[in-house]
């Protein structure tokens, strides 16, 4: 559609620019780079910007979806599928959801956020169907209490099973986009947004596919960019373009940050061969009732995992691996094969082999170890980031016309997620973000774009100057110094000293940064996309190590080994990270109920 | 150290007429993977390799190349001491292993590959799946179909390729959707399917979708 001007040459580009500017009449077009005009853009295409975009369009308004990836391709499409359903199981209702999301988050949840979750669950399930996903069925083809499978943390069952994985809600989401008619820029970045007196104008973005920059002019924009699970590569299991962008973006136009200290490192991640680090390989649910962590001696760690938050499991596996009791590979020994005895057991591998969350064991670890008959090897692994922007139930950010949706969005889940219910959430809020940004966007008034085109001709010139820029690092290298540092210092134990180093590291790399060497192809050119990642990954990591040095306590998925205590009397409160002139601010507030 | 020879085809399209192949040196361990290797190559050896890759673990499909003139997902194709990669057959290259998949999504939204509005409901509909369907939805668009396939070509729009027959057959045993898709199929020429030498079995599938049973032979 769109997106296909961006691969014509430089007289095409000014003929189809030209044509644009003849039918639409308000595209304007300069020199330097292509502009277009839309009421709302929602960056990301994952569940949660898909969700908004098809709400925003159904509201009336003029929508464009842009896309690192292709449309679709975000951590919903290589999630287990699995999404949380309350209030269907008997006794369970939205009341008791809610109850069970703030226990879960250790009160760090934001009352509304959670409320609204707990009340909508059906909704979400209704929208991702009608984009044409399925969900497995009983055997006269409906949705009952017996086909929910039981998660960490849920006192009720609640989860719906894909029948393959997320792989079909991914494909749901390209088809609910098409259908819609939106505008999709796929393989485009968003690099910057622009504000002024604190309302939204545009944004500009690269287009990675032809090495162009264009600039989108928009009333609202939706930041639906997922999580920053590659900050922690190859220690993550999310896709790699989970840089934390939305974060960044937020937090350079004056939005606040809300717990980013906050990160789910899910349990069992794969420790080895290489290639297969940090995948994930089951959570404290799929143990079964007899599954055990045992350490390099063979003593037993942990028992009754399958009742415990994600967050408890993954601070007993990293303290013992402290403690020196660590396999080869830097992990602990779970073992299944105890299950194996009793009926229980047995049935409970029976469903985690159709929810299919063991599937990487069978390449990584064999066809036995798949079978729970040989136990494995385990270490923790970034999935999920609790914290994020500070957002309403609308989706409304402290910028006008700024929308926060799914993982993007912070405060939710509190300190810990419970399994099955980001997929529920990304529905939901990116549904009522989509909505209030077509109704801010369709009743408001406009800033004039030449106010800040200054500004912009500036920022586009810079982008251009990283095509074959001589500096002496190469970005890649600098990415991966970062990762290695977030594992390490600000990982899942975490303490002053530590996060001290960090940030100064953290300083070095971005002074580092400024110092790159790129190759001058401008197709596809990995390097100019790593250059960009880069500089929003340090934004994110410094948030992140600043706002767990603050938090003086050991909360939810945030463990301080010199603060080992929960304090519920100092410290039910959430940090804020905001910027102020060129610095990083970080204060800690009440939690909202 | 053990290391590996790894052939690569490389192609600019603003720059190249043809593809030309490029050979590195690769450290390899047990367990490694050509997905591994392309990493590899583009840390240390050459910044200026192009490819894809998304989850590193055979859910997201993009990082699908022909090793060895067969259709592979790099993150599941175990290195050999001496291989050769190319990108896709029979489809456009972005770059060296990356193709361009912009046009899919075009295709998608032409042949309105979707099912129409619901209604607004309070409830989850009564729907019965059947088992093709289960397995049909499991099709990760990785697009290594179209590449063994030897009648696709992306310049020809007449003939739509097992990838989007898949994706027809998708909907052809949803119950919720109202198209002929059957329909469809033959005017993007499956008929053409009849005269081929894979009739009967159609080319591998990644996801293990049985293509030609569950759905060449269903809309044909």
């Amino acid at each position: 559609m769109r997106g296909e001007a961006f691969q014509d040459n430089f007289l095409g580009k000014v003929k189809k620019a030209i044509l644009d500017w003849k039918i639409n009449g308000f595209v304007l077009f300069n020199r330097l780079m292509e502009t277009r005009d839309f009421d709302v853009i929602c960056i990301g295409a994952g569940g949660a910007g898909v969700a908004a975009a098809v709400s925003a369009a159904r509201a009336g308004a003029r929508v464009a979806v842009l896309s690192k990836e292709p449309i679709g391709y975000g951590d919903t499409r290589i999630s287990k599928g699995v999404m949380a359903y309350a209030g269907l199981y008997p006794g369970d209702s939205p009341g008791e959801f809610y109850r069970d999301l703030i226990q879960g988050g250790e009160h760090l949840n934001d009352g509304d956020l959670a409320r609204t979750v707990s009340q909508e669950t059906a909704l979400a399930v209704l929208t991702i169907e009608g984009f044409g996903h399925l969900f497995c069925r009983d055997e006269g083809g409906r949705i009952t209490s017996e086909v929910l499978s039981p998660a960490g943390g849920h006192r009720f069952p609640r989860g719906l099973i894909s029948p393959s994985e997320g792989v079909s809600m991914g494909n749901a989401l390209r088809a609910a986009i098409a259908r819609a008619g939106i505008a999709v820029f796929e393989e485009t970045m968003a690099v910057k947004l622009y504000s002024e007196e604190g309302r939204i104008h545009g944004l500009l973005a690269l287009h990675l596919l032809s090495g162009e920059a264009v600039f989108f002019r928009a009333a609202s924009v939706v930041l639906a960019t997922g999580g920053a699970g590659w900050l922690y590569y190859p220690h993550t299991d999310c896709l790699q373009s989970a840089t934390g962008d939305g974060f960044s973006l937020a937090y350079e136009a004056g939005a606040e940050l809300i717990d980013m200290e906050q990160v789910q490192f899910i349990p069992f991640g794969i420790t080895h061969p290489r290639p297969f680090i940090g995948l994930l390989c089951g959570e404290p649910a799929t143990a079964g009732p007899f599954g055990r962590l045992l350490n390099n001696k063979g003593e037993v760690i942990l028992e009754g995992i399958n009742t415990m938050t994600r967050a408890q499991v993954a601070r007993a596996i990293c303290m013992e691996v402290e403690r020196g009791g660590g396999t080869r590979h830097q992990g602990l020994i779970l073992d299944l094969s105890p299950n194996l005895a009793h009926p229980k057991g047995l049935k409970a591998r029976e469903k985690m082999k159709e929810i299919g969350i063991f599937e990487p064991v069978r390449e990584a670890y064999g066809e036995r170890a798949y079978d729970w008959e040989e136990p494995w090897d385990v270490s923790p692994t970034a999935h999920y980031h609790m914290g994020g922007i500070r957002a309403d139930s609308e989706g409304r950010t402290g910028i006008k016309g700024l929308y926060a949706a799914g993982q993007a969005q912070g405060g939710i889940h509190g300190g810990n997620r419970l399994g099955s219910v980001s997929l529920a959430e990304v529905f939901i809020f990116g549904r009522r973000a989509g909505r209030s940004a077509a109704q801010s966007a369709l009743g408001g008034v406009r800033g004039k774009i030449n106010r800040v085109e200054s500004l912009i001709t500036a920022d586009v010139q810079e982008l251009k100057s990283l095509y074959g820029s001589r500096g002496s690092y190469r970005p890649i290298k600098l990415k991966r110094r970062l990762q290695e540092l977030m594992w390490k210092k600000v990982g899942v134990l975490r303490e002053e000293g530590k996060l001290k180093e960090a940030l100064e590291e953290l300083g070095e790399l971005e002074a580092l940064s400024r110092d790159l060497s790129i190759s001058p192809i401008k197709r596809l050119n990995r390097e100019v996309q790593d250059a960009l990642e880069l500089r929003m990954m340090l934004n994110v990591a410094k948030a992140m190590a600043l706002s767990a040095l603050e938090r003086k306590e050991s909360r939810g998925a945030h463990v301080r080994l010199d603060f080992p205590q929960r304090d519920d009397f100092g410290w039910r409160r959430n940090i804020l990270v905001w910027k102020e002139g060129m610095e990083m601010k970080v204060r800690a507030e009440e939690v909202r109920n | 150290m053990r290391r590996a020879k790894i052939r690569i085809s490389r192609f600019n399209p603003d720059i190249d007429k043809t593809p030309y192949w490029q050979e590195y040196q690769v450290p390899w361990e047990k367990g490694d993977t050509v997905l591994g290797a392309l990493i590899y190559i583009y840390e240390e050896l050459d910044p200026t390799l192009a490819f894809r890759f998304g989850c590193r673990y055979k859910k997201c499909g993009l990082c699908a190349v022909e090793v060895e003139g067969r259709p592979r997902l790099a993150c599941l194709a175990g290195l050999k001491k001496e291989m050769e990669v190319s990108p896709l057959r029979n489809l456009p290259i972005a770059r060296d292993l990356a193709i361009d998949r912009g046009f899919f999504y075009h295709r998608l939204a032409e042949l309105k590959l979707y099912i129409p509005e619901q209604e607004s409901m309070k409830w989850p509909a009564v729907i019965k799946e059947g088992i093709q369907h289960k397995r049909l939805i499991g099709c990760v668009e990785c697009l290594s179909c179209l590449s063994a396939c030897p009648h696709y070509d992306y310049r020809d729009t007449t003939f739509g390729g097992p990838y989007l027959f898949v994706k027809l057959a998708q909907l052809h045993f949803d119950s919720r959707d109202k198209i002929d898709r059957r329909f469809q199929a033959r005017t993007l020429g499956i008929e053409r399917c009849k005269g081929c030498r894979y009739w009967g079995r159609c080319v591998p599938c990644t996801s293990g979708i049985p293509i030609f049973k569950d759905a060449i032979r269903p809309l044909s």
